[in-house]
């Protein structure tokens, strides 16, 4: 697993990444709540499979 | 017995030393950034710890959130949370500068940076003083003063940081093959972001 932090343009882009799934939850959220649960588990599980690979 | 003392961890040159590390060091890894990379493991921790308590006090009460009567201040902190992304984009700037050898970028990346740590330090406070409510009043109060608190008092370490690299680019520290101290200060500071997108996200908006 890659480390997001590992250096500064690693964190830079692993902001990057937080700012547009958290857009994205919170643009779920707003049309329905436990679609905003499922896209929270989707973004974590997406972040999870960024840094796996 | 070996020792290992006249062995360089991190020679300039790769072709300077051959063989492992010394066995206090990792191969793969210099002792400052690890120990970054530990601090920033204890934060995530201590984070995690008052959001179990955040989503223990949202899930378990029921009730809305914030609690009635009290609103928060969502479009100041939405401009709050614009200055921070905004400084970590002045930071990226900064170490970009300085690896080109561009050392007004440096500068004028870090003190940027700075000024919009501070500004968004200086307006939480305001904020503070105007939300009408405080720790005092119920388990939503206790838990907003503690998350957006810890938060600010890393913002404040940060600047502290900040304030140290500042100086030292205007002494003339760095340059474009030393540059260590802004790479390990900016680290920091992303991860501070990361948090707050973290906690805007989840105590105001969600």
């Amino acid at each position: 697993m890659r480390n997001p932090l590992r250096t500064e343009a690693a964190a830079f882009r692993f902001l990057l990444v937080v700012i547009v799934g958290a857009a994205v939850i919170v643009a779920c959220a707003a049309v329905n709540e436990w679609l905003g649960v499922a896209a929270a588990l989707a973004v974590i599980g997406g972040i999870v499979w960024w840094l796996r690979r | 017995m070996t020792t290992y003392s006249h062995v360089e961890p991190f020679p300039h040159d790769e072709h300077e030393h051959h063989g492992p590390p010394a066995p206090h060091y990792s191969s793969r890894i210099t002792p400052a950034v690890l120990g970054m990379f530990l601090f920033i493991g204890s934060e995530i921790m201590l984070f995690g710890a008052f959001f179990t308590a955040y989503f223990f006090i949202r899930v378990v009460n029921g009730v809305p959130w914030p609690t009635p009567p009290y609103h928060l201040p969502i479009y100041v902190a939405f401009i709050n949370t614009c200055i921070l992304v905004t400084s970590s984009f002045t930071m990226h700037w900064a170490l970009q500068s300085v690896k080109r050898g561009n050392h007004w970028g440096l500068r004028a990346g870090l003190l940027l940076t700075f000024l919009m740590g501070l500004t968004f330090l200086i307006s939480q406070a305001r904020e503070y003083s105007r939300v009408g409510f405080s720790p005092q009043n119920g388990a939503f109060a206790t838990i907003f003063y503690c998350l957006t608190g810890l938060h600010g008092a890393h913002v404040f370490v940060g600047l502290s940081i900040l304030l140290l690299m500042t100086i030292r680019a205007f002494r003339g520290h760095f340059d474009a093959e030393h540059h260590h101290g802004v790479e390990i200060g900016g680290i920091y500071w992303h991860f501070v972001d990361v948090m707050w997108i973290v906690v805007y996200t989840t105590v105001y908006i969600l």
